[in-house]
């Protein structure tokens, strides 16, 4: 008898949660054709696949360069009034950008409102910055986790790290037992975005946005907290600085001279496939360290892509339901991962069994542990609050020149983020943005 | 006359007077454009970032055009006197494949040859102590150098040789019945001969030096090069990564007066050249 | 007659080492395409290693999206081959004319045909991408080959060799014997300038090759891409963390050099020397 309530109860539960899940919209206008920029691998079979769903909507995909030889082509186009696609891929980084450009169509025209509560809420906020307007559809993430080689703290005696604390501790024990030949983690210097991840992480805001004015605070107190930790860990030569992506680091961690990585969500997949069958089996993820000892997790966000629909469109409501499909669809989100590796945004795509899957890469590569598991509790962490700016660009690459001047040594860490904002803030200044500082 | 140069060029004088015409607005995004007159050229001359890529670009050019064209001369003698069809062969063909390269092979490979734990220069160097930080920041301008020498010199080699080669036989039996020296023949015949050869590929040097722009921005993806370190560079981030296509035209006209002054020399001297024949 | 002695020698050597330092990239592209990509980075980077990967990687560009490079390669033959053609006969023609003639505004003309170059591409891409567009040539074989038949070089080369090889005495002797405009270019001038069309045809394909900016900025469908573009793209995808088959890529590279090592080997054997001699006998 007991089971028969139970089993009435859960029925009635996920009828409910059924119920708060809005279906997607189904297209009711006549045959339309658009065009579609992006450049996740293997984008196509999604598009197919939405192509059979929907028999009126046709798709041409393009792959017209990744991140900023994309923009540029994007850029040229809205520029010139002509010659942008009706959808395109756009990092979260970057949305602003366009937006303040004002080269995207608001999306909440053609009923995206609706459809906030299919996804992890700080991808919406990144899509929906001020709440109102949605210039874009969330589609994938980068949440942080910790990632290391199991093997060499296994060697050298090394426990996994709960707050950074921790983390500095078995750096400078791992120094000591190597004499300095293995390093214990990387700092990558040349990509601000990683560094502004793990500023969001501890809940620091570098561009806030009322409005039509903007409050930039690069050297907050939260960005000098993670940048001296830093950068004491890379004076210490516990970090080493390789760039990230290159043949460099690749050999380093091959020949196991790093032993720990701050990952995001698509760093495990991009290991695999760079490192081949170096080290494979190896890796494992644990949560990101945390500042505070109280037990509350908190993660940052490291890059992530959202679709678009430019106002150049002829058919922004097929456009919208294209967007919408092909990131909070079942089967769409199954494809994306399998052959794109993108980390959905989307809280149907977080529990696929794709993504846990312990016989395939990135898992496989990480002895078969459900690294997804890791990063989907990453996910949930990620603060809502935070917000990117129209000039990131600029302040990325000016990044580089401040840290590297840190890196060696002509000038101290926080004293590299004071110049930094100072830098920035004058650009924005120049361009016409209404901004002041702290 | 049945054909006039001008065919020669469809596109070249509309770009041009597209490109005048969009450095006298301002846009923010697709809004509507306000015509701001000189306005943008006044903030050029104002720019501490342009004009230093400016003048990073003449401490540049003046060591580096000269060495690669005394190279390629060199070269292109060495070549000329070689009896060999095969050695001239195989040299020829070494000379060129730099040039041949697309960038983006250029970059990964240099990116290996310049890092710092992976090349072999720093390999060998590593049991007497020293790294080179190729690619540091005092280093990346050398670095940079030595990449456009290794792909142009070649391409200058080959305009210089292409003109010793047309150099009509008799002269040279001329020069042999008076019982003229090697050394002789390149001063007195030669190098007359390629001068006006000489002449051009140093204007071409000189713009092109000018426009550097595909060697950084390959290397831009391995270390930190600065977005003002060539003026082409900054006229790219301003036009395609900020967006900011008006100040970008008015940045290039500048940039375009610049090289035009600095080609009119080299023209004169090339005019005069070819007159001397 | 040889003349084997210790300065010929030493120059020799020292012409072979810097020969060597030129032909780096090569070899290590030749050498590269045969690792996997473990062994890129844990093997030294200018010598093979063991066991070669060459088919594999060769199997993993024929299948990237279908065969797409084989596609790029043909693209770019239409593109070399057309812009090289076409801009070595405006060229040709152009010089003749700075060379032979003086018309009015000659000096003007001499200016603007240098102000071609003056203004970087760079800036100069938007206001072509918008010409294009225009002309509706968007995304066609003409938006890549329109451009780029503005051959400055090209002009003042053959300048320098019709002044060179086409002597006055054997022009008007031409004339003499009844020939037009026309025919004196065609058939009595351009045998003895072979060298520097062949030169400003080879620049002229090579540059087209591996042109990789205008196309990004004008085409947008995958099937126009050049080769070099295609592997740029594709190369670029490795940065965002997709999984990316490296050595493919570098096959891709290699292969895309092949065709302008022969065109070099193919032109050099037109390319003689003293062409004018005895020429007026």
């Amino acid at each position: 008898m007991r089971k028969l309530w139970l089993v009435a109860a859960a029925a009635v539960l996920s009828l409910a949660v059924a119920q708060t899940a809005p279906s997607l919209p189904s297209y009711s206008g006549p045959p339309v054709t658009l065009t579609f920029w992006s450049w996740v691998p293997g984008i196509d079979k999604a598009v197919a696949a939405f192509e059979k769903a929907y028999p009126n909507i046709t798709v041409n995909a393009s792959n017209v360069g990744s991140g900023p030889n994309e923009y540029t082509k994007l850029l040229t186009a809205l520029k010139a009034g002509t010659g942008a696609p009706d959808v395109v891929q756009i990092e979260y980084d970057f949305l602003p950008n366009f937006i303040d450009f004002g080269g995207l169509a608001d999306l909440s025209k053609y009923g995206a409102d609706k459809y906030s509560s299919l996804f992890v809420p700080w991808t919406w906020s990144q899509v929906s910055p001020q709440g109102k307007a949605v210039y874009a559809i969330p589609q994938d993430t980068g949440p942080f986790a910790l990632v290391y080689r199991e093997d060499l703290y296994k060697k050298y005696g090394l426990s996994v790290p709960k707050t950074w604390a921790e983390f500095e501790a078995n750096a400078k024990k791992l120094a000591q037992e190597t004499n300095g030949s293995v390093q214990y983690t990387d700092f990558y210097s040349t990509y601000a975005p990683w560094f502004m991840g793990l500023v969001w992480a501890d809940g620091g805001r570098l561009w806030t946005h009322s409005g039509n004015s903007w409050t930039q605070s690069l050297n907050s107190a939260s960005a000098k907290k993670v940048i001296d930790y830093w950068g004491k860990l890379v004076d210490n030569k516990y970090a080493a600085t390789l760039p990230d992506f290159t043949s460099e680091l690749n050999s380093a961690l091959a020949k196991g001279q790093i032993t720990t990585l701050i990952e995001a969500a698509w760093g495990p997949g991009s290991l695999a496939s760079r490192l081949g069958s170096e080290s494979a089996a190896d890796w494992r993820a644990a949560p990101l360290p945390q500042w505070g000892t109280d037990g509350t997790f908190h993660s940052g966000n490291w890059g992530g892509s959202s679709t678009a629909v430019t106002v150049q469109s002829k058919h922004p409501d097929a456009a919208t339901i294209f967007a919408l499909w092909l990131n909070a669809n079942g089967t769409a989100l199954g494809l994306n991962w399998e052959n794109g590796g993108l980390f959905p945004a989307a809280k149907a795509g977080l529990d696929l069994p794709a993504l846990h899957d312990s016989s395939k890469n990135p898992s496989k590569f990480f002895g078969g542990q459900d690294i997804a598991k890791v990063y989907a509790d990453a996910s949930a962490g990620v603060p809502t609050d935070f917000q990117w700016a129209p000039w990131f660009l600029y302040a990325n690459n000016s990044f580089n020149k401040y840290i590297a001047d840190a890196v060696a040594g002509k000038t101290g860490w926080s004293a590299a983020l004071d110049a930094w904002q100072q830098d920035v803030l004058n650009y924005a200044k120049t361009q016409g943005y209404q901004v002041s500082g702290q | 006359m049945g054909w006039s140069p001008a065919r020669a060029h469809p596109t070249g004088r509309v770009d041009d007077a597209k490109t005048l015409y969009l450095s006298l607005f301002t846009q923010h995004g697709i809004r509507p454009k306000v015509f701001t007159g000189l306005a943008n050229y006044v903030r050029v001359l104002h720019d501490g970032q342009f004009l230093s890529s400016l003048g990073t670009i003449a401490k540049f050019g003046v060591i580096q055009i000269p060495v690669m064209l005394l190279l390629a001369l060199a070269l292109a003698l060495y070549l000329d006197g070689l009896r060999s069809a095969r050695w001239r062969s195989y040299f020829s063909l070494s000379f060129f494949l730099p040039y041949a390269m697309p960038t983006v092979i250029g970059g990964l490979l240099w990116g290996y040859l310049y890092s710092k734990g992976l090349s072999p220069f720093n390999q060998m160097l590593a049991p007497l102590g020293g790294q080179i930080d190729f690619l540091g920041r005092s280093g990346l301008l050398w670095s940079l150098g030595n990449i456009i020498t290794w792909t142009w010199t070649g391409y200058n080699m080959i305009i210089l040789y292409s003109a010793l080669r047309g150099v009509p036989g008799e002269l040279y039996e001329a020069a042999r019945i008076d019982g003229a020296t090697n050394l002789q023949v390149i001063r007195f015949i030669k190098l007359p001969m390629v001068a006006p050869a000489l002449a051009l590929a140093a204007l071409f040097s000189i713009i092109g030096t000018l426009q550097i722009f595909a060697e950084p921005f390959v290397l831009g993806s391995l270390t930190f090069v600065p977005t003002n370190l060539m003026p082409n560079l900054y006229i790219y981030f301003t036009a395609f990564n900020y967006g900011n296509f008006n100040y970008a035209a008015a940045l290039a006209v500048v940039l375009a007066i610049i090289t035009f002054a600095l080609s009119l020399g080299m023209l004169a001297l090339l005019n005069f050249q070819r007159r001397r024949l | 007659m040889n003349r084997l002695n210790a300065s010929a020698v030493t120059w020799r050597v020292l012409v072979l080492l810097l020969s060597l330092y030129f032909l780096l990239p090569l070899v290590w592209l030749i050498v590269s395409s045969t690792k996997s990509t473990g062994q890129l980075f844990t093997t030294f980077g200018l010598w093979f290693a063991s066991p070669w990967h060459l088919l594999d990687n060769i199997r993993g560009m024929a299948a990237f999206q279908g065969g797409v490079v084989g596609r790029w390669m043909l693209n770019t033959a239409v593109y070399s081959g057309a812009v090289a053609l076409l801009s070595t006969l405006f060229s040709a023609m152009a010089g003749y004319a700075f060379s032979r003639f003086e018309f009015p505004l000659k000096t003007v003309l001499n200016l603007m045909i240098l102000s071609a170059v003056l203004l970087p591409i760079t800036a100069l891409v938007l206001p072509i991408f918008l010409i294009l567009h225009d002309l509706g040539l968007i995304n066609t074989y003409w938006a890549v080959i329109l451009p780029l038949l503005v051959n400055p070089l090209g002009v003042y080369l053959m300048m320098i060799f019709w002044d060179q090889g086409f002597a006055r005495e054997l022009q008007d002797a031409a004339y003499l014997d009844g020939a037009d405009e026309w025919r004196v270019f065609w058939q009595v001038g351009l045998p003895l300038v072979r060298n520097g069309l062949l030169t400003v045809a080879l620049f002229s394909f090579v540059s087209t090759w591996n042109n990789f900016f205008l196309p990004l900025v004008v085409l947008s469908k995958g099937s126009l891409y050049p080769i070099t573009l295609g592997l740029a793209i594709w190369n670029s995808t490795a940065q965002t963390g997709a999984s990316v088959d490296y050595p493919a890529i570098l096959v891709g590279a290699l292969i895309s050099v092949l065709p302008l090592i022969i065109a070099f080997f193919t032109l050099q054997r037109y390319w003689q020397a003293g062409l004018t001699s005895g020429s007026l006998k």
